[in-house]
């Protein structure tokens, strides 16, 4: 065995107090951006700002003028657009308008909005809702008048009125949970207001953004605290332990202070990187401490026990480190700027925590008083309960193997069969728990009303023969569009410019029966919406679906339910109807509305993680190889993980949980922990096979400290991040569980899998190629491997 | 404070005190001679108008149509009448309003594509006058009555003296503004400028006339811009072909003259 450590390690053995004084010095100027970070939670971000899809939906709301909008919802038994409700309401609506933030002349409300009718003697209205009226009792109710005008039904009120509802919007996103304060404040100040809901895309997302850095500051603290008190139940010495722990917040603050100061912002994504180094970082410190507990009562110097640990670990420590950081680094490749940004420092967070690891944690140890180490693994470690059914459980693989390795196989075929049962989905507003108000506002609205979902078909006739949608060509075939999506389970209503058309014919011809229809002439059209205008009506309202000139038109999709598989089913459908109807010549058409964004970086995400995980398998394997010198053994290290990877995916699969961005992302990280068991257990094993030149005593010897410091590790980062569960956000809590499968299923096939397989190749097993090739001719089965490396 | 200064505040003040009331009298004056300026002048008459609208993207939009308008009694109900020429696909489309100062205006629209004429109830004035920034109110006046003048000051527009008056409506919900600042004229008494405030103090539109013309001896405001500052669109109207002669009398502003409007107008 080589005697010499790296330069690295001996410098901090030799200048400790300087490499901690660096460490505590870099954490302290790097802890100092940390508070002007800035907090991205627009999912429209998840794709790069000058991607097709965003580019086109910016442009589809810039040109007919559609807001965020804040929806304030209103529910009862009853109808309660009573008139004295209705007049709170118009009350409520004033006050709102004085709101700062708030676009006060694109309120959609009752009293703000125009509905189309004839009074009794035949005269034509366009006119406010709510305006006017007088004698409740002899007319339709508010809600009836809703129910009747297309552009307002399934948007405005529910038609037996139970449910209403108001579109705040925004001049800008941010305001919005300062304008939610206030309306809330006005509607106590009015009073009447009983059951009432404030939800909408603006508000969820300063909401999520809130819930994020609580995550921040709770979960991933609390984590911490309960990763501290479990090294501490297996290492029983608070100072000891203190260095993992201290190098796990150094690690975080070293990475979340690069990521703030190179200027990107913290983004649902970015959030979790802290959650995902914690455990990665103290993965090392976990291996060191329990080589050091076992060494320093032998040598009782902590020079001398902190060299041979790190002879020992440095190998293994750099490869894990390595492969964690190639399993990270290949998100990169992946299409969607946060989880590039994710992958990055997460893969600078792991190198980070590998030069800690090397200097900070043998300069820590020299550091610590002698008194302190007194009794510091004193207790035998391999008299411990888990040591051993460490020991039972290595002995069963070894005389079971090959059960072990049927059920292997019989595990992964099922798991395959899980793979392609998953249903890749998702939808930012489930991003919240069920329980959370914004999830209850959403399904109590849904319900009723016609869905809070919206997606934008845009048609552009500039290249067409009239250069214009308003001919009956046009309308009719939006139309029928109309009536093939509405005929969805999951759209709940379309709005465009022919049901603008259509009502005000309809009272212009007296409510004939015939004549809710799109007319056969052009002129007629774009007469009736002259009228509109003419009879007072805002021609704003015109504009939100079609543009002043008329080259353009929007349709308005709602849709009851945002899952992305239920939108792009709905987009399929619309453009199986587009494929098959002949459009009028020359005319396109435009996707646009937040929920077409998911489904495309949904898209980008699932052909991204894919790839990425491809790629950096591929290049784990090559490393494992070259680490092993063996392509066996190299194959054979693959196992766990694949094993691992394969399963936690058939259980999404199996258990209907939908596969979304989280669950792609974690994929990177089963790679990257799983590996590691992996690698610990088949390289040491190699150097305990030089000393011991035998395989069955060998595979004895693993099950001691090795298998000891990686079933130290599974508990640790297993219920470590328990907490995560309680979570009021979900990737939080998917992520939180996933670190439970994750550690449970990659500790049982590391222990499982590599000794059954290593036991079937027997002495060939921990034989790397220098070696074989070198003693070949004399002894096929080396008892006495001379690695020139080693 | 020695006896001159005295003296002096205190005529000052009795000389502020007996002005005042002799202001606002003078100011209700001055607005009831503006109004009947701007719209009464001569008995009535016909103007081609272009109507551009411009929204806050600066899309424009063109609109042109002939405007009648014949006065029943000065100060009192009118008649008006419109025939819009473009765009194009609007073309023949006629409008009539039989203004009243008491009780609701009646309309009619006529809509030559399904050759029909439709009553339109409108009992909001402050609605947009098709679509334009400017009100209906802006088209066929306010009444002065409605609302409490102050002068506040003199000062210049369009390069002409003026009065600017202050108005108040007395009756809050009768207008979508707290007060509006008038610039009047001093030698035709037009309005050159008008400024709208909200509840907020914040300015909210603006009316601007951009050139005065003599037409027959009347000084006429040819080019007039209404602007939302809020909003950030405008509407300009550029009135030509512009004469203080009338050819038609009140009676012939009926359903008749809708679906048949004089050829003049229709080449």
């Amino acid at each position: 065995m080589n005697s010499s450590n790296p330069r690295i390690v001996d410098f901090a053995v030799r200048h400790p107090k300087w490499v901690v004084g660096a460490a505590l010095l870099i954490t302290v100027l790097l802890a100092i951006p940390i508070p002007t970070a800035r907090i991205d939670t627009d999912p429209e971000n998840m794709l790069r700002a000058d991607e097709p899809v965003r580019v086109i939906h910016s442009r589809i709301k810039d040109e007919f003028n559609l807001a965020d909008y804040l929806v304030v919802g209103f529910t009862g038994e009853e109808n309660i657009l009573t008139e004295d409700f209705t007049h709170r309401l118009g009350l409520l609506v004033e006050r709102i308008e004085q709101i700062r933030g708030v676009v006060a002349d694109d309120i959609l409300a009752p009293s703000t909005v125009d509905d189309i009718y004839r009074t009794p003697d035949g005269a034509l209205v366009v006119g406010r809702l709510t305006d006017e009226r007088t004698g409740w009792a002899e007319q339709p109710s508010i809600a009836a008048k809703v129910a009747e005008n297309p552009v307002l039904r399934g948007k405005l009120a529910s038609e037996d009125g139970r449910v209403v509802a108001l579109y705040i919007p925004l001049e800008e996103k941010r305001f919005a949970a300062s304008v939610a304060e206030q309306i809330t404040a006005e509607m106590a100040a009015i009073g009447g207001f009983a059951n009432y809901h404030i939800t909408g895309l603006p508000i969820a997302q300063q909401v999520f953004g809130t819930e994020m850095f609580k995550q921040m500051g709770i979960s991933a603290p609390m984590a911490g605290v309960l990763i501290f008190l479990l090294m501490l139940f297996f290492f029983r010495n608070p100072r000891v332990v203190a260095a993992p722990m201290i190098l796990a917040i150094m690690t975080v603050v070293w990475t979340m202070g690069l990521l703030i100061l190179l200027g990107f912002p913290v983004h649902i994504m970015s959030s979790m990187i802290p959650i995902f180094l914690m455990p990665i970082a103290v993965l090392n410190s976990i291996h060191i401490l329990s080589e050091f507990h076992e060494r320093y009562q032998k040598s009782k110097s902590q020079k001398e026990a902190i060299l041979s640990t790190m002879r020992e670990l440095y190998k293994p420590m750099i490869f894990t480190s390595l492969t964690t950081v190639v399993g990270f680094g290949a998100l990169i490749s992946a299409g969607i700027p946060p989880v590039r940004v994710f992958g990055a420092f997460v893969a600078l967070g792991v190198a980070i925590a590998w030069l800690l690891s090397v200097t900070f944690n043998p300069a820590f140890a020299v550091l610590l008083p002698k008194k302190t180490l007194s009794k510091f693994g004193r207790r035998e470690d391999s008299d411990s309960a888990m040591a051993h059914r460490l020991v039972r459980l290595g002995r069963f693989a070894v005389a079971r193997r090959w059960p072990v390795l049927v059920g292997t196989v019989a595990a992964l075929l099922v798991a395959t069969y899980g793979i392609s049962r998953i249903v890749v989905n998702d939808n930012p507003t489930k991003w919240f728990k069920p329980s959370h108000p914004i999830r209850i506002a959403e399904q109590e609205l849904g319900r009723h009303l016609a869905g809070t979902y919206m997606a934008y078909l845009e048609f552009d006739a500039s290249d067409t023969e009239d250069g214009s949608v308003k001919n009956p060509e046009t309308l009719l075939y939006m139309e029928g569009l109309q009536r093939r999506l509405e005929s969805l389970p999951q759209v709940g209503a379309t709005t465009g410019i022919a049901d603008i058309v259509k009502k005000v014919r309809y009272e212009l011809k007296d409510g004939a029966s015939d004549a809710y229809a799109v007319p056969d002439n052009s002129a007629e059209i774009a007469q009736e919406l002259f009228l509109y205008e003419v009879a007072g009506g805002d021609p704003e309202d015109l504009y939100k679906f079609i543009t002043p000139d008329g080259d353009k038109a929007v349709l308005w999709i709602q849709l009851r339910d945002g899952d992305n598989q239920a939108v792009a089913a709905m987009v399929a459908a619309a453009e199986e109807y587009m494929d098959s109807v002949p459009r009028p010549a020359g005319m396109r058409f435009d996707w646009g509305g937040l929920t077409y964004i998911n489904i495309i970086w949904q898209q980008k995400m699932v052909v991204g993680m894919r790839n990425a995980l491809l790629g950096s398998f591929a290049v784990v394997l090559v490393m494992m190889v070259f680490l092993l010198r063996s392509i066996p053994l190299g194959l054979i290290s693959m196992l766990p993980l694949t094993v691992t990877i394969a399963m936690v995916y058939g259980l999404v699969g199996l258990t209907g949980k939908p596969y979304d961005m989280p669950i792609a992302v974690l994929s990177s990280l089963t790679l990257g922990l799983s590996v590691d068991f992996a690698i610990h257990f088949l390289k040491r094993g190699q150097e305990i096979y030089k000393r011991r030149k035998n395989a069955a005593a060998t595979l004895e010897d693993l099950f001691q400290e090795p298998a000891r410091a990686i079933a130290r590790n599974i508990v640790v980062i297993a219920l470590g991040f328990v907490p995560l569960l309680f979570s009021e956000l979900m990737p939080y809590v998917t992520v939180g569980a996933f670190f439970l499968a994750i550690m449970a299923l990659s500790g049982a096939a590391t222990f499982l899998i590599l000794p059954a397989l290593l036991s079937l190749r027997g002495e060939k097993a921990y034989v790397p190629w220098g070696a074989r090739s070198a003693t070949w001719q004399e002894r096929p089965l080396a008892a006495a491997p001379v690695s020139k490396e080693a | 404070m020695n006896a001159r200064t005295l003296f002096l505040s205190i005529v000052f003040l009795f000389t502020a005190a007996t002005l005042l009331p002799a202001r606002a009298d003078e100011a209700s004056e001055l607005m009831s001679a503006s109004h009947q300026a701007y719209y009464y002048a001569a008995d009535g008459g016909h103007a081609r108008v272009e109507m551009t609208l411009v929204d806050k993207k600066g899309r424009t939009r063109a609109r042109e149509f002939w405007m009648l308008r014949r006065d029943i009694t000065d100060m009192g109900d009118q008649r008006y009448f419109i025939y819009f020429i473009k765009p194009a696909d609007v073309m023949g489309t006629t409008f009539l309003v039989h203004k009243k100062v008491e009780g609701n205006d009646d309309r009619w629209l006529y809509l030559p594509s399904l050759d029909l004429v439709k009553r339109i109830a409108t009992d909001d004035r402050g609605s947009s006058f098709m679509g334009s920034d400017f009100r209906y109110e802006d088209v066929s006046g306010r009444l002065p009555v409605l609302d409490n003048h102050e002068i506040i000051g003199a000062g210049q527009a369009l390069d002409r003296p003026v009065a600017k008056v202050r108005s108040t409506p007395k009756d809050p919900k009768t207008a979508d503004y707290a007060y509006r600042i008038n610039w009047i004229d001093d030698a035709t008494k037009l309005p050159l400028r008008e400024e709208y405030f909200d509840k907020n103090d914040e300015l909210f539109r603006v009316f601007e006339v951009g050139k005065l013309e003599d037409v027959e001896g009347i000084v006429t405001a040819t080019e007039r811009t209404m602007s939302n500052v809020k909003k950030g669109s405008r509407t300009l109207l550029t009135f030509s072909d512009l004469t203080y002669e009338t050819k038609l009398e009140a009676k012939d502003f009926s359903e008749r003259l809708l679906k048949n409007p004089p050829r003049e107008y229709t080449r």
